[in-house]
């Protein structure tokens, strides 16, 4: 076993995906010379050389589209985004050729990419900067979308990634990199596809993924002290949904609520809640409740950015509602 | 050679690069000309039937047409060959056609049956070949996919190969175009950016799209490439062209700029009626019809009679003929199926 922060846990993924196959590469701002703004590429332009660790300049559209152009010729991206928020500028290619290219082409061209980067809020970077594209991204057919919460998961499941013949958006946080966390040190993956119930209990369950499973399990040990125990599920991957995982739950507890970084309107949560809607409709007691960011931008000033993010206490309410 | 010449003020603008017609006439032989010619007939017979198949409602979507235009695409690909990456517009069909795909699974693609080229997924504006990444009809947006096919190709270390895109007048404002062109010059990638000036994005100009004039000469300037400028109704300035570019870009693994001054025949697409050109204008395009221009010095060359023509052309327009009967008797693809293909396996 080892001991590492999410950053380095993905970099050992892409280090031994690189070393697995040759075709597989890494592109993006700063991911070389500078060894990645999070340093999560560090070292890997020493090791691999700039044929594979290349740096680009600031043109996510263009090197974007050039990875699937790539993906669709016989190589296996890599591409990180400096942040989701600038994947916006390549959205074009996401969206119209990267997810649409298998189908439109009758299944003549796949397109092996994995885009990653970091996702969501981090520490008051304001309005433009804290943006949660999974919902976005997870209303288009044609992606993957995977959002781990830990270094075990976010190893595993990049290694799956670069295995994936689709595109995959892979999502981070950087308030998260340098989470640290036992792994294996022998290698291992993790299946695309398969949520996890990271804590038992019988009252109500919890679905969430990503950075906000740090405030469910806040809010889990404030009930446990209550006598009430909380049944956690990490989605990890958001696209194919797991929910099977989530409605064997639901049918134990018979409560849910559901908590996303992103913003309420057409959510994640939105999703899911339907599904449970579908699948468990006559075993749920109470309606269910969720808990996301309000329907504002991310304000910058320190007080109003925790009130409009999801945290401990507003999830807390959400519980004690369902619990009513 | 009694080719008509570019009109009005057209000549001294652009600066055509200088080919020597005797030579790709001895090149390419009576034959391989004939079969130039023929495949030039294929796509404008096929554009004729797709246009009339549309009209009869068996075609729906946008379509198209590349008519007035064969010249360019044809003498691309005789002059380099089916084995390296291509990518183009919505305007598809020549290419698909040229780089293997068949009239019959072409016509059933626009029918929209099981036995199109892309299944029915993808209609006229979709194509796809092995070596054809489409097909794709976002503006400018296909660049950056052909500039990732050079990537491979340097990537992979495949020597003798590189990477087509063709674009329109239109798509060069975009940012997408600018962004590739500086990383392909940047990187070293083998790309033939070509941009099709056939004069008009849609209802607009260029003079009122554009800020520069000639396109390819200013444009290659601005990130160190070199250029060139054809004169894209001349099969024999395309082929010669074409020829010399690749060979360029073969020898130096730098990318270059094209530009093909060209007019198309029909509106943007079926549904535009042209109406921002004057009849006279379009008549006098006309006049310079690649197919024309070819058969001309075919016929002043003793390799072609007029009679000859008129049986290529009339077996020509037989294939597409069967083709639409092949497209009419093939099955609707089953909606049971319509969710399959979204994901690759594995």
């Amino acid at each position: 076993m080892q001991t590492v922060e999410i950053r380095e846990a993905l970099r050992q993924a892409i280090d031994e995906e690189m070393a697995r196959d040759s075709r597989v590469f890494i592109m993006g701002e700063e991911v070389a010379e500078y060894n990645g703004a999070y340093k999560v590429t560090k070292g890997l332009l020493d090791k691999w050389g700039p044929e594979r660790v290349i740096d680009t300049p600031i043109c996510e559209n263009g090197f974007a589209g050039l990875a699937i152009g790539a993906a669709q010729t016989g190589l296996r991206p890599i591409v990180e985004f400096m942040s989701w928020n600038f994947s916006f500028v390549a959205a074009d290619q996401l969206i119209s050729n990267a997810c649409k290219a298998h189908y439109m082409s009758g299944g003549r061209f796949s397109v092996p990419v994995v885009f990653r980067g970091p996702n969501g809020a981090a520490a008051q970077v304001s309005c433009q900067h804290s943006h949660n594209v999974e919902a976005i991204y997870g209303n288009l057919p044609g992606f993957i979308i995977i959002a781990p919460s830990n270094a075990y998961d976010h190893k595993g499941l990049l290694k799956s990634a670069i295995r994936c013949n689709n595109p995959v958006i892979f999502l981070e946080n950087e308030l998260c990199y340098g989470d640290k966390m036992e792994i294996p040190t022998e290698e291992y993956l993790v299946p695309i596809g398969k949520a996890k119930v990271i804590r038992e209990g019988k009252h109500v369950t919890i679905v969430s993924y990503s950075r906000m499973l740090k405030f469910c399990k806040e809010a889990a040990d404030e009930l446990a002290k209550q006598g009430i125990s909380c049944e956690i599920i990490d989605l990890r991957t958001i696209k194919p949904l797991d929910i099977a995982t989530v409605a064997e739950s639901v049918r134990k507890t018979h409560r849910c609520v559901l908590v996303e970084e992103g913003h309420v309107f057409a959510g994640i949560s939105a999703e899911v809640g339907f599904q449970v809607m579908e699948h468990c409709f006559d075993d749920l007691d109470a309606p269910l409740q969720r808990v996301c960011s309000r329907e504002t931008p991310l304000p910058y000033s320190k007080p109003l950015e925790k009130e409009t993010l999801p945290n401990k206490e507003r999830i807390l309410f959400a519980l004690q509602e369902v619990l009513r | 050679m009694g080719y008509p010449k570019l009109e009005g003020d057209l000549e001294p603008k652009y600066r055509f690069y200088k080919h020597n017609a005797e030579k790709v006439i001895s090149e390419l032989g009576a034959k391989g000309l004939l079969e130039q010619l023929r495949r030039m007939l294929l796509i404008r017979n096929f554009e004729l039937r797709g246009e009339a198949a549309y009209q009869h409602g068996k075609v729906g979507g946008f379509y198209h047409s590349y008519m007035g235009q064969e010249a360019i695409q044809v003498g691309c690909v005789a002059a380099s060959g089916v084995s390296h990456w291509y990518t183009t517009t919505y305007r598809c069909h020549a290419l698909a056609m040229l780089l293997g795909a068949t009239p019959n699974e072409m016509m059933a693609e626009l029918y929209g049956k099981a036995t199109g080229n892309a299944k029915g997924m993808g209609g006229s504006m979709h194509m796809y070949a092995d070596r054809l990444l489409g097909g794709l009809a976002i503006v400018g947006g296909h660049v950056p996919i052909a500039t990732g096919a050079a990537f491979s190709i340097k990537y992979l270390k495949q020597k003798g190969l590189a990477s087509f895109c063709f674009m329109g007048d239109g798509a060069v404002v975009q940012g997408a175009v600018h962004e590739s062109l500086n990383l392909a010059q940047l990187w070293e990638l083998p790309c033939l950016y070509v941009v099709e000036n056939n004069k008009w994005g849609m209802g607009t100009s260029i003079e009122r799209a554009l800020a520069i004039d000639p396109i390819a000469e200013n444009l290659a300037k601005a990130y160190g490439m070199k250029s060139y400028t054809f004169d894209g109704m001349d099969f024999f300035n395309c082929y010669a062209g074409f020829k010399e570019a690749l060979n360029e870009v073969l020898k130096t693994s730098k990318p270059v700029l094209i530009e093909c001054v060209c007019e198309r025949f029909r509106g943007h697409s079926i549904s535009d009626p042209g109406l921002y050109r004057t009849k006279e204008e379009l008549q006098r395009t006309m006049e310079r019809d690649p197919i024309l221009l070819l058969k001309q010095t075919l016929i002043e060359h003793g390799m072609l009679t007029e009679e000859q023509f008129k049986e290529m052309d009339k077996e020509a327009r037989e294939v597409m003929i069967a083709a639409m009967k092949f497209a009419e008797e093939s099955p609707w693809p089953d909606v049971m199926t319509l969710e399959r293909g979204v994901y690759a396996d594995g």
